[in-house]
């Protein structure tokens, strides 16, 4: 028993190892193969891509003219240069805005008694439901410069302020509002877990409320807020929809749109696309790295054996105040691109020319969504789509927590390659990576290509990051001390996982999880190149809509989405709690 | 005999048995409708609108019900990325092919098999580039502008360069969008003149990336006036937005598509059949009586509204110079108009 003895000594231990001696090279080497083939085979073909002038599955990988022809071309072009600045700006502007609303909100809903907080948290959720290109449409309808709906309701008040949404700021604005609740949702679990004690003990030594909050609240829930910080900047680099709406008609450009033409347009520039996309993925690799230099040497655990509930902070009279912004933000992220949306799915046109028209009832009719209830194609993408939302979030859910037991969990060797590994997709833009993983696995035998399984193996791949990140708060906030009492009582390594993580780590688990099957249904990127007619889902046919020039049809293909989604989620959510209160019943 | 299977057999034999003698021969033999037929379906990969494809779909379904067609929709450069690839694994699932750059086709050529359709006599060799090849589709520019917010409309090309329409009332689609863009803007250097770019330029106009997303904008008044593909906007006029097209008269620059079979079909009857039936007088008919198309049919079956033949002419690009010319001038036109690309 000395493994076990030894393992009361935190700084000491090896803890994974002890256990299973032949178990964890094996373990490691199996997350190795699956992170290669997911992750490492794929990337190979974008290298060979950004290398070369040829296609590995048309050429082979024998006709390979290595290169830096791209990479030169690409580094020399300004502008890729002006890209590269304005993603820069708008992504970094989006996250320092997402960064004070995520953080805003998760303290309002998690340590106030702010009233209705339940309602606010279900309901700033729901920006993350929404695909990017209809976020990005939902906000032309209302900040054009010309015909935006805001602009038209300030004309007809008298107000002589016009709003520019076509704008570096308006980039700025709606990706700040739209990917606060990454934040969010990461600094909220954070602050549950925290043991309010620190706090009380900041207040005792007689710090104010706001004080304390500085100086130890927001300190102790850093790793949160880099990690959900990091990961809203790297989306934002990779989204695409908002800056097309946004950016095109001012002709403002940034990477992702920039790759978008040089892979859509005739003849198609994959090769110096895949370029580009590696030096995003450069980006990315130094802010993960200057993350990881951050958070290095010092311990955020903030859950220990003892027990706690988390502290409610009395407002008094302020709450209402809180309660008011949650309402304002609520109105502006919501409520406005939502009546957009059913504006421009009612109207039969969106030709408004004053405030009056907006109430002309004989412009509204349900045409849009006859002809999209109307279209074979909505049913079968719907069925699709839901299909490898939950394969993703299964086989994505079970990867990312053994990728995440065994980073943040256990010593074992190999495991801070499995960490890189498994970090590298964030920063590929999916319209890249759907071409590398055509490249990569339309050869296999076993006929993947052309079934619902490769749509959601992409998925998974290109989400690992997202998901084992989305956990990660999660697993370091868990105490060692408590994985050590379960060795103790002779619990093995799978037993302690069984009873003590899984459920310590569930609401984790199941937010990553949901975010998964949230952004799978989204995904189009990789979609375009891996759904055939059987397999078509619902973001591919959005983008046929879309560039159809259809955004009455957009609209309302998106709100059925949105629909769909969100009484799935409310389901799950429903599910989870109810779980979650009958194993606190059953502790 | 089950009752159901009964008259489905009744239905389709009252259906071939309704075609003419002279129809079945502009569609193929009866021979080809039977084994076209008993194959019973194909994949159609397309770079055209969905929606659009699908009614063609329909309307093919309409004289052929018993051939089930399932569609592939990319834009143009993702899907002859994809073609290439699936090909490579042999694993190519199109068995017909719709696209509209000719010159990435011919690249492709080798994919394809031999294909001349019943009247192929019919088509004006300008627009042939393979005998693979032939154009199931063809589109035309128009000028387009809302009616709400344009007092004076443009009739002429010419009138797109005035000055009334400066300050972003015109929209446009980027140079280096694609094949059918560049048709246009070589259209405007070799007909309208040197200066015609740096003229229009000169008034500021807004640019859009694609003609989908400029139509919708023109629509909702974003922009008063835009040449489009009459395609794109025409469904919407029908439907009744403010809006109207019209077709100049120095001329209607079209785009050809080039569609064809590939090689590897399994269903290469239903596939043929569905060829002949999109390049059929009655195929073309109903493209430009329902989806806003043009025909590359040297006698029309049918008229665009206020198409009038005898002062329309349309504009073909010739071939070698629409790949020659293209680089060099897309990059001037890009620096003429400020668009960065």
């Amino acid at each position: 028993m000395t493994a076990t003895s030894s393992a009361a000594l935190p700084e000491t231990i090896e803890p994974a190892a002890a256990p299973r001696r032949w178990g964890a090279p094996l373990w490691v080497g199996f997350l190795l193969i699956a992170l290669t083939f997911l992750v490492i085979y794929p990337l190979l073909m974008l290298l060979f891509g950004a290398l070369s002038d040829s296609n590995p599955v048309v050429d082979g990988f024998g006709n390979f003219n290595p290169s830096l022809e791209h990479f030169t071309n690409v580094l020399g072009n300004e502008n890729v240069h002006y890209a590269f600045l304005n993603a820069l700006a708008a992504c970094g502007g989006g996250t320092v805005l997402a960064v004070v609303i995520g953080l805003a909100f998760s303290w309002i809903v998690v340590r106030t008694n702010t009233p209705f907080k339940r309602f606010i948290a279900g309901a700033s959720m729901i920006p993350l439901f929404v695909p990017p290109l209809v976020a990005g449409v939902a906000w032309s309808i209302l900040g054009s410069p010309k015909t935006g709906l805001l602009n038209t309701v300030f004309k007809w008040i008298g107000i002589d302020f016009r709003i520019d949404f076509y704008s570096l700021w308006g980039l700025i604005i709606v990706f700040g509002i739209y990917y606060a609740p990454y934040v969010y949702m990461f600094t909220a679990s954070a602050l549950q877990n925290m043991d309010p004690s620190l706090e009380e003990a900041s207040e005792v030594s007689g710090a104010s409320a706001f004080a304390t909050i500085f100086t130890v609240t927001f300190p102790l829930i850093a790793p949160a807020i880099l990690a959900g910080s990091l990961l809203s900047f790297v989306v934002m680099l990779g989204i695409y929809g908002v800056p097309a709406a946004l950016g095109a008609p001012a002709n403002i450009s940034v990477l992702t749109t920039y790759i978008f033409k040089l892979t859509a347009w005739a003849p198609p520039l994959y090769n110096t696309a895949a370029a580009v996309a590696i030096l995003l993925m450069m980006v990315t690799a130094i802010l993960v790295w200057a993350q990881q230099r951050v958070l290095s040497g010092k311990s955020y655990a903030t859950v220990a054996g003892k027990a706690f509930r988390p502290r409610a902070l009395n407002l008094g009279p302020w709450r209402w105040f809180t309660f008011s912004l949650a309402v304002v933000y609520l109105f502006i992220v919501v409520v406005l691109p939502t009546v957009a949306l059913v504006i421009a799915a009612f109207r039969k046109f969106l030709f408004i020319k004053d405030f009056d028209a907006l109430f002309d009832m004989k412009a509204y009719g349900l045409s849009h969504f006859n002809s999209v209830l109307d279209n074979p194609l909505t049913m079968l993408s719907i069925w699709n789509t839901l299909k490898v939302g939950v394969f993703t979030a299964l086989i994505g859910g079970a990867l990312a927590f053994a990728i995440g037991y065994t980073v943040y969990r256990t010593q074992v060797s190999g495991r801070r390659s499995i960490d890189l590994l498994s970090t590298i997709p964030v920063a590929i833009p999916g319209l890249v990576v759907g071409v590398a993983y055509l490249w990569a696995w339309i050869g296999l035998p076993g006929g993947l290509y052309g079934t619902i399984w490769i749509l959601a193996l992409a998925f998974v791949a290109r989400f690992i990051p997202d998901t084992v990140k989305a956990l990660s708060t999660s697993f370091m906030q868990i105490h060692r001390e408590l994985e050590e009492a379960a060795w103790i009582c002779g619990r093995g390594l799978l037993g302690t996982i069984a009873t003590i993580m899984l459920p310590l780590a569930r609401p984790g688990l199941v937010a990553s999880m949901t975010l998964l099957f949230v952004l799978a249904v989204r995904e189009l990127g990789s979609s375009l190149f891996l759904y055939t007619s059987d397999t078509t889902v619902m973001a591919v046919l959005l983008l046929d809509y879309y560039e159809g020039g259809n955004v009455g049809k957009t609209a309302a293909f998106s709100l059925i989405q949105t629909l769909i989604l969100g009484v799935l989620l409310g389901m799950t959510n429903w599910l989870s709690r109810g779980a979650a209160q009958s194993s606190a019943r059953v502790g | 005999m089950k009752r159901r299977t009964m008259l489905g057999g009744l239905a389709g034999a009252a259906a071939g048995w309704t075609l003419p003698a002279a129809a079945q021969d502009e569609f193929g033999s009866k021979d080809l409708i039977a084994a076209a037929e008993k194959e019973g379906s194909l994949t159609y990969y397309t770079a055209n609108f969905a929606e659009v494809e699908q009614e063609v779909i329909k309307a093919f379904n309409k004289r052929f019900p018993k051939i089930k067609v399932s569609m592939v929709r990319a834009p143009g450069g993702q899907l002859i990325t994809r073609i290439k690839t699936e090909a490579a694994a042999g694993k190519l699932a199109a068995d017909v092919v719709n696209h509209s750059d000719r010159g990435l086709m011919v690249e492709i050529a080798d994919l394809f098999q031999d294909y001349t359709p019943p009247n192929a006599s019919d088509y004006r060799p300008d627009a042939l580039v393979s005998p693979k090849f032939w154009p199931g589709v063809t589109l035309g520019w128009s000028i387009a502008y809302n009616t709400q917010l344009v007092k004076n409309a443009p009739k002429t090309w010419a009138d797109l360069t005035k000055a009334e329409y400066k300050d972003k009332q015109i929209g446009q689609v980027v140079g280096p969008s694609g094949g059918t863009t560049w048709t246009r803007i070589m259209f405007e250097r070799q007909v309208m003149g040197e200066d015609y770019w740096k003229k229009q330029a000169a008034l500021g106009i807004a640019l859009y990336p694609s003609g989908a997303p400029l139509s919708d904008a023109l629509v909702r008044g974003e922009v008063s006036i835009a040449p489009l593909l009459y395609n794109i906007i025409y469904t919407k006029i029908v439907e009744g937005a403010p809006a109207e097209a019209i077709f100049a008269p120095e001329g209607v620059p079209i785009i050809p598509y080039a569609d064809g079979i590939t090689k590897t079909s399994k269903s290469p009857n239903a596939s043929k059949l569905f060829m002949n039936w999109r390049l059929s007088k009655e195929g073309q008919a109903f493209a430009i009586k329902n989806l806003g198309n043009i025909t590359s049919m040297k006698e029309p079956p049918a008229f665009p509204k206020g198409w009038d033949p005898k002062v329309i002419k349309v504009w073909v690009p010739k071939f070698d110079e629409f790949e020659k010319l293209r680089t060099s001038w897309l990059d001037e036109w890009n620096k003429i108009y400020g668009y960065r690309q």
